[in-house]
């Protein structure tokens, strides 16, 4: 393992295509063995961006260093610290897996004696084993992201890189590749990219938001939801509906809809607390206390699963880009 | 020069895993063999033979057509996917992200079909065994002939691998390579057309008739050695600048 100081340095980093700006101003840091997650829509800038760190696209301007050496001026010395796996994983359909990852390793600089403990390494660490002798051509989808994954692996780098990594696969495989990522967290310093909230949420430490190729919020995922989540709430209660409509309102909730289902006099609500509101957690207890008081059934309040669009506009209203200190947002006090 | 032996292997086991270099390979040797049969059996029928005028100055050069075409085929078809294909399949991402240079992988690549060409012509060499059973073969023929084709191929397969460079298309790489060695072996048509003078210099310099028949006859001009190698070098060094300005563009 290298010396101390930030595995990722991205210093205002621009890309231009054309006119067309993809990544605007662009600065953040990652420590050595943080898991990161790169969020945003797509066409947000996440793959450009990545590609630049990897070194496969030379920013516009701005610069990035990996453990110290610059990608554009020391292009051989970062990119050996870096597995990165493209988006889809491109591979030669006419290779045998095995050989695939041999002549990756003998291009990442693997000693020749240590070439072939290399490539079974990364192999048993994606669970391709078994594919050893298959052409690539001849794997389904979920194998051959395994590949790219093994062939990140394959030179043992401090960072991994991965675009996408769980796109177009089923659930099953999914799963699967999350727990390979949150196991290679503990050896790895590891930034991926994706579109799924969930998936940031299941690995991700901290999440780095993008949009309009803007970084729009930096900090611990956990925060991040938490602001979310409890904006909007369901209820199920059983009394009568005025009180309760009474109760929440005067905690300052605003009714969004509501249902009675007629057999258990049931009340289903839907809420959702005002911007104004310093401490909805607390507004929440507060309600809670009263419709008990008051002869209210509690049977269940659970708060809404955040959909990443809704993160976005929360975030994107939280912090105006153009306003924003790119890499110094921090959600609910939180340290990155 | 690291990652250079790693990107020549690929290329060679991607040439020879695939169909196209044995569906290329017997083409060519039945094209070849076709030629040569029909050459000898020529002069096996002619009532005088003078020295420097045999089958094997034949089959080289002195306007064996056959030849000529056969390049125009194989030296495009050998380049056409080098670049283009990694481009077309994403596959250059993986690449141009490796601890490698760009001239490593250009060298790579170029050499590995330079390799294959010339295992392609390995097998010609049979002919002028065969020929040494019924007459004298001028060893220094057959040596400079086989330099001449070397070079004209390594030529063209440099300006193929530029080619294949500047498109994310093999059928695009493969017509530009075809354009532009029509289009030399067109200009070389010009020393026949252009009384002397300039443009009939030109022509000549480009002509790969007149390059293969010098060869066939045993005379190794330097012009046409250092015309070849200017080709090569500035293609490969074109196409490395290529490579590297994908990161820019």
């Amino acid at each position: 393992m290298p010396a101390k100081g930030p595995m990722i340095e991205a210093n205002q980093l621009s890309k231009q295509y054309g006119s067309f700006t993809a990544v605007r101003d662009l600065s953040f840091s990652v420590a050595q063995g943080q898991v990161v997650g790169f969020l945003g829509p797509n066409g947000a800038g996440k793959t450009t961006t990545l590609r630049m760190l990897a070194g496969f696209l030379g920013p516009t301007s701005g610069n990035v260093r990996i453990l110290g050496h610059d990608v554009t001026q020391e292009p051989m010395l970062a990119r050996q610290s870096v597995g990165y796996m493209p988006e889809a994983a491109p591979l030669y359909p006419e290779m045998r897996v095995g050989e695939y990852l041999s002549f990756r390793a003998e291009l990442k600089l693997v000693p020749r004696n240590q070439r072939k403990a290399a490539v079974s390494r990364c192999m048993e660490q994606a669970r391709i084993a078994d594919a050893k002798d298959t052409l690539i051509g001849h794997l389904s989808k979920g194998y051959r992201q395994r590949v790219g994954l093994a062939d990140a692996l394959v030179a043992n780098p401090p960072l991994l890189i991965l675009d996408e990594p769980t796109a177009g696969l089923d659930p099953n495989q999914i799963r699967e590749v999350r727990e390979l990522i949150a196991e290679l967290g503990r050896e790895h310093t590891i930034l991926l990219s994706t579109h799924i909230l969930q998936e940031v949420e299941a690995m991700c430490a901290r999440a780095l938001v993008m949009q309009k190729g803007q970084l729009v919020a930096d900090g611990p995922m956990n925060a991040l939801l938490r602001e979310q989540n409890t904006r909007s709430l369901h209820w199920e209660l059983r009394g009568p509906e005025s009180t309760i409509l009474n109760v929440l309102e005067g905690v300052g909730a605003r009714l969004k809809n509501s249902a009675t289902s007629p057999p258990g006099g049931c009340v289903q609500l839907q809420t959702e607390w005002g911007k104004e509101l310093p401490d909805p957690e607390a507004a929440v207890e507060q309600a809670i206390a009263l419709l008990v008081q008051k002869g209210v059934g509690v049977r269940r309040v659970y708060s809404e699963r955040a959909k990443l669009e809704e993160v976005f506009s929360a975030l994107t209203e939280a912090a105006e880009p153009s306003k924003m200190v790119p890499g110094n947002i921090q959600i609910e006090g939180s340290a990155p | 020069m690291t990652g250079f032996w790693a990107i020549y292997k690929r290329e060679m086991l991607s040439l020879w895993v695939t169909p196209v270099a044995w569906i290329l390979l017997v083409t060519f040797l039945l094209l070849q063999g076709g030629v040569f049969y029909s050459i000898v059996s020529h002069y096996s029928g002619a009532a005088e033979l003078s020295f420097d005028n045999g089958p094997i100055e034949a089959y080289f050069g002195q306007g064996s057509i056959f030849l000529l075409v056969t390049l125009l085929l194989l030296c495009p078809a050998l380049s056409m996917r080098l670049f283009s294909e990694e481009r077309r399949s994403g596959t250059i991402e993986s690449l141009l992200t490796a601890p490698v240079r760009a001239l490593s992988i250009v060298l790579g690549k170029y050499l590995a079909t330079l390799s294959t060409y010339i295992l392609m012509w390995s097998p010609t060499l049979l002919y002028p065994f065969l020929l040494r059973d019924t007459g004298v073969v001028d060893g220094g023929v057959v040596f400079t002939s086989y330099l001449g084709l070397l070079l004209l191929g390594a030529a063209y397969l440099a300006v193929g691998t530029l080619m294949s460079a500047l498109t994310q298309s093999q059928l695009s790489a493969l017509m530009l390579t075809v354009l532009l060695q029509f289009g030399m072996f067109v200009l070389g048509v010009g020393e026949y057309i252009f009384d002397p003078g300039l443009l009939h210099s030109i022509c000549s310099h480009v002509s790969m008739m007149s390059h293969m028949e010098e060869f066939s006859k045993g005379i190794i001009d330097l012009r046409r050695v250092v015309f070849d190698l200017s080709v090569v070098v500035l293609a490969l060094f074109t196409t490395t600048e290529v490579v590297d300005s994908w990161r820019w563009s």
